[in-house]
């Protein structure tokens, strides 16, 4: 049995075609991208590094972190007895 | 290396539905979340703990693992590649950066759903359950993966500076 008929855009997911970029330089949406995700991963690390918001060695106690855990239960690691 | 049609064309389904299926489950994850920090019911509290913690580690981690793996193939095996188009780099970051996060939260969600497996939970222990961080992480989830698929929809146009490289260097091949 013949294959059926291919739609004209099927191959838009995966074909890169030679006009597609013809600008250079960074889009400006990279530069905000960058910018949001620098600010995003530079936020979990300090909240990883001091325990501060919920994250990290420090905060996973009764009431720590703003908010509280049961006693025992840390966020990121594992209940204590 | 670059795939024929029908296995690129597996390669993109497999990865369409491994990323969206991680969207959704996020998603439902999301709602169990609410439900465990606003209800009064404290078996409905520890039933949303407990069912966060069964879909997150056999739904939400092999799902997003599954994103991964089929996004670095369908990158890899077609011309799009990995490192020459931002919009395919940022979503490698993305997808790197959530599954890092996810897996590490996986441990605390194990431990709420610990104290949730009680059969007799304290008042203190039921108000600790009610935390706002299980809404906080899921709901950035959702808003993370949102960006992804938005990302992977419209393609936004920009090519790395080892994209254009590579463009230029086919095309001095192809037209010497």
């Amino acid at each position: 049995m013949a294959d059926p008929p291919r739609y004209p855009d099927t191959r838009d997911d995966t074909d890169v075609g030679p006009d597609r970029e013809s600008t250079t330089g960074t889009p400006r949406w990279v530069k905000v991208f960058g910018i949001i995700a620098l600010v995003v991963v530079l936020l979990f690390v300090i909240a990883l590094l001091t325990g501060r918001g919920g994250h990290g060695p420090g905060r996973h106690t009764r009431s720590a972190g703003g908010h509280t855990l049961p006693s025992g239960v840390t966020e990121y690691g594992v209940r204590q007895p | 290396m670059t795939m024929t049609p029908r296995l690129r064309k597996f390669a993109l389904t497999t990865h369409v539905i491994s990323s969206v299926g991680w969207l959704g489950a996020v998603a439902g994850s999301l709602a169990l979340a609410v439900a465990g920090l606003t209800s009064q019911d404290a078996q409905m509290v520890s039933a949303a703990y407990l069912a966060m913690e069964l879909t997150g580690w056999f739904v939400v981690v092999p799902l997003a693992l599954a994103s991964l793996v089929t996004g670095l193939v369908q990158s890899l095996g077609t011309k799009w590649g990995l490192f020459r188009h931002y919009w395919v780099l940022a979503k490698l970051l993305i997808n790197v950066f959530a599954t890092i996060v996810l897996l590490l939260y996986m441990q605390t969600l194990g431990s709420l759903a610990g104290v949730a497996a009680e059969t007799t939970l304290s008042s203190a222990d039921l108000s600790g359950l009610r935390s706002p961080s299980p809404v906080l992480h899921a709901g950035a989830a959702l808003l993370v993966l949102l960006v992804a698929t938005v990302l992977a929809v419209y393609k936004p146009r920009g090519m790395t500076a080892y994209g254009r490289r590579k463009q230029h260097e086919q095309r001095m091949v192809s037209q010497p």
